[in-house]
């Protein structure tokens, strides 16, 4: 893909999240200046951003919202509900225009009905009074922005104090003007209130001495004043056209003590792939030190104090590398904004397809995860949501009867507490009801009645994530017939995350996701199965177990055994893998809850414990059932690692 | 303004003019390896900071103008020699 349109979805898509922020900030408080200015800028910048693709409509379209936006920054005509909710269509419009670029590289033919209808709508009285409103009048901010961003990050300037500038400028002497008799430093000196400047090259380099030519200007200034915009546009006033002034606004998070290069460092794109890889590595390095051990062990024979040695550097060694591997862990925090701020649109336009209105409204999505999260929560979170839409809220008449809102509400709130995240999906709809949920189960045959009956309301609610079930009467577009809810699970776990369900027949359903805010390294157990070892993750074990092999009685073709006063199946691994059946006086079990019930694995020795990258299975691999991925040892040998839920189901 | 080449610095002092650029630029290109020495510089012209800038030598003593000290030269002054 063309590298310009790459750059344009990243941003498009950022603007498109920040005007989103703002519209939802001016919802809640129309007067709120800082959210308005907000959303004044990221519609401009998105205005000239689509203006360099063929995307006339979407360009119309932003400049009607900027001009209306315009209007309301200088106090004609305040935005209302009904002002911001078409603003939102043109910014969830756009959105789909980016999208449509990224697939198709054009917007679809339907484009300039579309936005002619909400330019009509926005221009207000029905009139596509496109050409009667003012054109906004603010520089150019786009251009702007390239050297104000470069400025910030420039180090000639990072001794001035962020809290005073108010200015910035840059000034780009025409080459010829030294022989005009002008000295473009001793302008610059006059500037009121000068805090710093940083003298540049004009290109992208100071030319070779040898090629300098003294009475040619090769030089721009850039600075900071203290000073207002038209004061120091006062002191260029001899060189308007060689001059770019605009206001200078400390990054919003710059705290006034913390140093202004640190504060000014300008973010940085880095392709994922490549923190993937970082990040296995600096993994693999945590694992590939804990060679030293065994080595240390065999040279304490021959030389104890070598060995200490050893095992000091093996100690710093593999803290630095745990220092490395948390400051990787924390480069790929990323924000779960971009992935939640898409959410409303795609529940709004999911709930217009099944004719019902809804209010979404998001808590504490600028929680920082791990990447690898990010990327994989929007899928199960937008089955959830669409879920909620389609299943969850009752029709608007079906609602006002029952004394509730005609429009849906669904809340989507996330809190970080220590190393993980909750997510919680709530809705005001109908609610799930436990008996419904029993009586449908031993229906489709998915369990006896008996067993449905031993369930818990609670447990009840979670019959929703067996494969297969629907409570739904007839099946729809939207989410098919709970299609998907099993799925929802498997993501989930995952990301060695849980979900649960809570519900309040008629008055609504919450769901909530509880994942790790960091999942780079997963602690595995090391076990043996015939002549194999294998990983197991901690997580999924609950505990492991040393027994007499006679307490393991045959019930019927299976095995049990009696584990704190409870009945607990046991499975032969080796036997699970085609190998031999485990042999011997003393059961090892790993006990897991990682199956429908608890169940314990029988296996030949239980071997170490470390933590490892776990890879995702790919190839050959990933077509072999009860295996999720595998890890590197220690001695560089692979270690397949079991998928517990599907091996035990 | 004068531009003085001493054992292994070139000396700027008093306020250097446009006309100062052409004797420093062949004086940095027949000594590469001196350092810049502005104690003593006054004033400076563009057509002289710019060619200080582009030499990227170390740039040594503490011009008396605040100007030039804490805002022209504050750059290249950081430069430990």
């Amino acid at each position: 893909m063309d590298e310009l349109l790459q750059q344009f979805l990243l941003e498009g898509r950022d603007l498109v999240a920040d005007a989103h922020a703002a519209l939802v900030a001016l919802g809640r408080d129309a007067r709120d200046r800082p959210a308005l200015d907000r959303l004044f800028r990221a519609t401009h910048t998105l205005k000239g951003s689509v203006a360099l693709f063929d995307m006339a409509p979407a360009e119309r379209l932003l400049h009607v919202a900027e001009a209306r936006l315009e209007g309301a920054r200088k106090g004609d005509g305040a935005l209302d509900e009904a002002m911001l909710d078409l603003l939102m269509q043109a910014i969830d419009q756009t959105d789909r225009w980016i999208d449509a670029m990224e697939g198709a590289a054009s917007l679809d033919a339907d484009a300039t009905g579309l936005s002619d209808r909400l330019i009509a709508l926005i221009a207000g009285d029905g009139e596509t009074g496109e050409a009667d409103l003012p054109l906004p009048v603010s520089p150019p901010v786009a251009a702007d922005q390239d050297w104000i961003a470069a400025l910030r990050s420039r180090a000639e300037l990072a001794m001035v104090d962020p809290g005073r500038a108010r200015t910035a400028f840059r000034y780009t002497p025409d080459p010829d003007c030294f022989f005009r008799g002008e000295d473009p430093l001793s302008m610059v000196e006059n500037v009121p209130q000068l805090l710093g400047i940083a003298i540049l090259p004009a290109g992208d380099a100071w030319p070779d001495l040898a090629a300098c030519e003294p009475f040619r200007c090769m030089a721009a200034i850039e600075g900071l004043s203290a000073a207002d915009e038209a004061q120091v546009r006062a002191a260029f006033r001899l060189a308007p056209d060689q001059i770019a002034v605009a206001p200078f606004n400390p990054s919003p998070a710059a705290s006034d003590s913390a140093p202004y290069a640190t504060e000014l460092a300008a973010t940085l794109r880095v392709e994922a792939v490549r923190l993937d890889r970082l990040a296995d590595q600096s993994g693999e390095l945590a694992v590939a030190i804990r060679a030293l051990q065994p080595i240390a062990a065999r040279l304490r024979v021959i030389d104890p104090l070598l060995a200490a040695e050893l095992r000091a550097a093996e100690d710093e060694i593999a803290r630095v590398a745990g220092r490395l591997q948390r400051s990787v862990a924390q480069v790929r925090l990323v924000s779960l904004e971009p992935v939640l701020r898409r959410l409303p649109r795609l529940a709004r336009e999911a709930a217009a397809m099944v004719d019902k209105a809804i209010r979404f409204t998001i808590e504490g999505e600028t929680a920082q995860v791990d990447k690898q999260l990010a990327d994989q929560l929007f899928e199960p979170l937008l089955h959830l949501v669409r879920n909620a839409v389609d299943h969850g809220l009752e029709p608007a008449g079906q609602r006002v009867a029952s004394g509730k809102p005609a429009e849906g509400r669904i809340g989507l709130a996330v809190r970080q507490d220590g190393g993980h995240i909750s997510i919680v999906l709530t809705d005001d709809g109908r609610g799930i009801d436990p008996q419904a949920m029993r009586a449908a189960a031993v229906a489709k045959g998915l369990m006896s009645g008996e067993a449905a009956a031993a369930l818990s309301d609670a447990e009840a609610l979670h019959i929703v994530f067996l494969p297969g079930f629907s409570t739904a009467e007839s099946a729809t577009m939207l989410s098919g017939r709970g299609v998907g809810m099993d799925a929802v699970r498997a993501a989930v776990e995952r990301l060695a995350g849980t979900i649960t369900i809570q519900s309040d027949v008629g008055r609504g359903t919450r769901i909530t996701l509880r994942l790790p805010a960091n999942a780079i390294t997963t602690p595995l157990l090391v076990v043996a199965a015939g002549d194999r070892q294998l990983g197991v993750r901690l997580d999924q074990i609950v505990e492991t177990a040393r027994i007499d092999a006679s307490a393991v009685q045959p019930v019927g073709q299976a095995h049990a055994c009696i584990l704190r006063d409870r009945t607990v199946p046991v499975l032969d691994l080796a036997a699970l893998l085609g190998l031999e059946p485990t042999s011997g006086a003393l059961a090892r079990l790993v006990v897991t809850d990682a199956g429908p019930c608890r169940t314990a694995l029988r296996v030949a020795a239980f071997g170490e414990r470390f933590d490892a990258v776990v890879r995702e299975s790919t190839g050959l691999l990933a077509a072999m059932p009860a295996v999720a991925g595998t890890a590197m040892m220690s001695d560089g040998s692979v270690l397949l690692v079991l998928d517990l839920p599907e091996l035990v189901a | 303004m004068s531009v003085v080449v001493e054992e292994d610095r070139i000396i700027l002092s008093g306020a250097a003019t446009v006309e100062d650029a052409e004797p420093l630029l062949a004086a940095l290109l027949e000594h590469p390896h001196h350092r810049i020495d502005i104690a003593g510089l006054a004033r400076a012209h563009l057509a002289v900071v710019q060619l200080v800038l582009a030499a990227g030598r170390p740039v040594i003593g503490r011009p008396e103008s605040p100007f030039l000290r804490e805002i022209a030269f504050a750059s290249p002054m950081r430069i430990k020699v």
